[in-house]
C-alpha cells in the first residue's frame, strides 16, 4: 500500500498514482477534503503503529509501505491537526517517503538554502537580504543587473531590476527583499528521482521562463545532456539533504561554470516530461515500490 | 551583546533581557524595520535591528531564540491583505540570519527549523534511543479518551550541564543525546519510570540555568 497525500487533481500526483496503479500496487489519495474527516488512533514509538480512516478506508499502518507527499494548505482548522497527524507518521514511517518534511523544509528560505549550496561546494548567486535601500542601492550599482525573489516557499514571479529600476528599491525599508546578481547563461531543470536524474534545458527570453506566456515571451524545453560530474554533484547534495526526489535549477554560464540556484523538493515534473519525454513519474513510482 | 529574538508580547524574553547584562530583544516588528543588511558572501557586511537600533553582526555574540516562527498577526503595520506574504518573508529571512550569523545560536538551526520547531519529536526520539534512554509510548487519537494525569520529572541541558533529579546515569545519557542533537538548551521530560516524555526549548529557564546561559551566550563568537 503507498499513500498518496496531495491536494485533489494534482497532476504530479495523477501521473505517480497512474504509475503505480500499472504496477498493480495498491494506493490510497488523501486530499484536502478528505483531510477534514480522517480518523486515527497511532502510537507513536520507534516506529508509528496503528491506524489511519480516509474517507471511510481503514488503513493498517503496518501495510503502508510508502509515501508520496504532495499537499496543499489545509482547508479548515480540523484539517490542520489530521494534517500534523500525516507529518508526523510521514517522518516516523519505516518505508520510502517521499520527501520527508524536514528534508525538504530548507526550501521555505531560499537564502538559507542557497547557503547549504554553497556549503556543497556549488557555485550561487551573489545575494543580499536586505531592508535598507541604499544597501540595496550599492548592490545593484555593483552589479548592474539584479534578480529579485521572493524569500519564501511561497511562490513569486521572479524579475529582474537594472540602473533605470533605482528608485523602486526604496521600497525595500518595508520588509526584507532578495536581491541577486544575474547570471547569464542557459537555464537548467534537473529531476533527481534516488539514483537517477533527467535534465532538462530552457531557453527563453523571460526572466522567469515559467511566466514566459504572462510577459509576452516563449520558452522552449528540451532534453539535455548533463555532464556525468555534474550529475553525480547533484545526486550527493540531494543525498545530503536528506531528499529522494527533487528539482534542482541550475544555469550554465557561457564560461562553463555551473550556478545553482534552488532545490525543490515537492516539484511539478509534468511540464518538463511532456516537453522531454522524460519518465519521471515512473521513476517515483519505482522509487515507492522499491 | 546578547539577543534573544522572540516577542514583545512574552514575558519570559522581557525576564532574559532584563536578567542578561547587554542583553536586547529582536522582535517581528524589528525585522520589517529598515537597516537590515545581510550579505550572503560577505559576513563582515551584516547590520541587525535590535530594538529599532542598527547593530553589526561582529557585535552580537549570543542568541537566544523564543519563537519557531513569525506570525502575520504580528505585521500590524502592514496591509491585512499582506500580512501572511510578510510574515512568511521575515521567518525565511530569520531562519537565514540564525543559520549564517557568527554569533552562538540557542539552539542552532536544525534543517531549516527554529526555536521549537527544531526540536522535532523524530529527531529527538531517534537520539534517545541511540544513547539508552527509554523513550515513553504517545498515541494520537481522534477519538475521545481520558487524559491521564502524569507525574513528571524536569531535566534543564546548557551546554556541557545537566540540571535536574534522575539518576546519574541517566543524567550522564541526556549529556550526551544532548550533544547528538546539538542542543545547548532544553528541558527534558521524564516519567515515574524514567521514560523520556517530551523535549522543548521553551519553558522558562531555572535560575541555574538561566545563569550558565547567559555565561554562554557572553563568551563570544562560535
Amino acid at each position: 500500500m503507498i499513500l498518496v497525500w496531495a491536494t485533489q487533481h494534482d497532476a504530479p500526483a495523477e501521473r505517480v498514482l497512474a504509475a503505480l496503479a500499472a504496477r498493480g500496487v495498491e494506493t490510497c489519495q488523501i486530499d484536502e477534503y478528505a483531510l477534514k474527516t480522517l480518523r486515527y488512533d497511532l502510537v507513536f514509538a520507534q516506529s508509528p503503529e496503528g491506524w489511519i480512516e480516509a474517507a471511510g478506508r481503514r488503513l493498517a499502518i503496518e501495510d503502508v509501505r510508502g509515501i508520496y507527499l504532495r499537499p496543499g494548505e489545509p482547508v479548515a482548522d480540523d484539517a490542520r491537526i489530521a494534517a500534523t497527524v500525516l507529518i508526523a507518521l510521514a517522518s516516523g514511517l519505516q518505508g520510502v517517503v517521499v520527501n520527508r518534511p524536514a528534508a525538504g523544509r530548507s526550501n521555505a528560505s531560499k537564502p538559507y538554502q542557497l547557503d547549504l549550496l554553497a556549503q556543497a561546494g556549488f557555485l550561487v548567486p551573489d545575494t543580499l537580504v536586505t531592508t535598507d535601500p541604499s544597501a540595496a542601492r550599492a548592490f545593484l550599482r555593483r552589479h548592474g543587473r539584479l534578480v529579485y525573489k521572493s524569500l519564501s516557499g511561497i511562490r513569486s514571479i521572479v524579475s529582474t531590476l537594472d540602473e533605470s529600476d533605482e528608485a523602486r528599491l526604496d521600497n525595500a525599508r518595508t520588509g526584507p527583499v532578495q536581491l541577486q546578481a544575474y547570471v547569464r547563461g542557459l537555464d537548467l531543470r534537473v529531476h533527481v528521482v534516488g539514483e537517477r536524474w533527467f535534465a532538462c534545458c530552457v531557453r527563453s527570453e523571460a526572466a522567469d521562463y515559467r511566466y514566459a506566456g504572462a510577459a509576452g515571451a516563449t520558452a522552449q524545453l528540451s532534453e539535455f545532456d548533463l555532464p556525468e560530474q555534474v550529475g553525480r554533484r547533484l545526486l550527493a547534495l540531494v543525498r545530503e539533504m536528506g531528499l529522494l526526489v527533487a528539482g534542482v535549477d541550475l544555469r550554465q554560464t557561457p564560461e562553463g561554470s555551473w550556478v545553482c540556484f534552488e532545490v525543490n523538493p515537492s516539484p511539478g515534473f509534468p511540464w518538463y516530461e511532456d516537453a522531454t519525454g522524460h519518465q519521471i513519474a515512473e521513476a517515483i513510482a519505482d522509487l515507492l515500490v522499491s | 551583546m546578547i539577543v534573544v529574538v522572540g516577542s514583545r508580547h512574552d514575558a519570559v524574553s522581557s525576564m532574559l533581557v532584563e536578567r542578561w547584562p547587554h542583553a536586547a530583544l529582536c522582535s517581528a516588528e524589528d525585522l520589517v524595520r529598515p537597516g537590515w543588511v545581510w550579505h550572503h558572501a560577505r559576513p563582515g557586511q551584516r547590520t541587525w535591528i535590535i530594538d529599532a537600533r542598527p547593530v553589526r553582526d561582529e557585535d552580537v555574540t549570543g542568541i537566544f531564540i523564543r519563537r519557531s516562527s513569525v506570525y502575520a498577526e504580528e505585521m500590524l503595520t502592514t496591509h491585512p491583505a499582506d500580512r501572511a506574504f510578510l510574515a512568511s518573508e521575515c521567518h525565511a529571512f530569520l531562519t537565514f540570519i540564525l543559520a549564517t550569523t557568527s554569533a552562538r545560536v540557542v539552539n542552532p538551526v536544525s534543517d531549516g527549523a527554529f526555536g521549537e520547531e527544531a526540536l522535532r519529536p523524530e529527531r529527538w526520539t531517534t537520539a534517545a534511543s541511540e544513547t539508552g534512554i527509554a523513550v515513553r509510548p504517545v498515541r494520537v487519537t481522534s477519538q475521545a479518551r481520558r487524559r491521564r494525569g502524569l507525574r513528571t520529572t524536569e531535566v534543564e541541558v546548557v551546554g556541557g550541564e545537566v540540571f535536574g533529579e534522575l539518576p546519574a546515569r541517566v543524567l550522564d545519557r541526556v549529556r550526551s543525546m544532548a550533544e547528538r542533537l546539538r542542543m545547548v538548551w532544553g528541558t527534558l521530560l521524564f516519567d515515574a519510570r524514567h521514560r523520556l516524555i517530551n523535549v522543548t526549548a521553551m519553558r522558562p529557564p531555572s535560575d541555574a540555568a538561566a545563569v550558565s546561559l547567559g555565561r554562554f551566550l557572553t563568551v563570544g563568537h562560535t
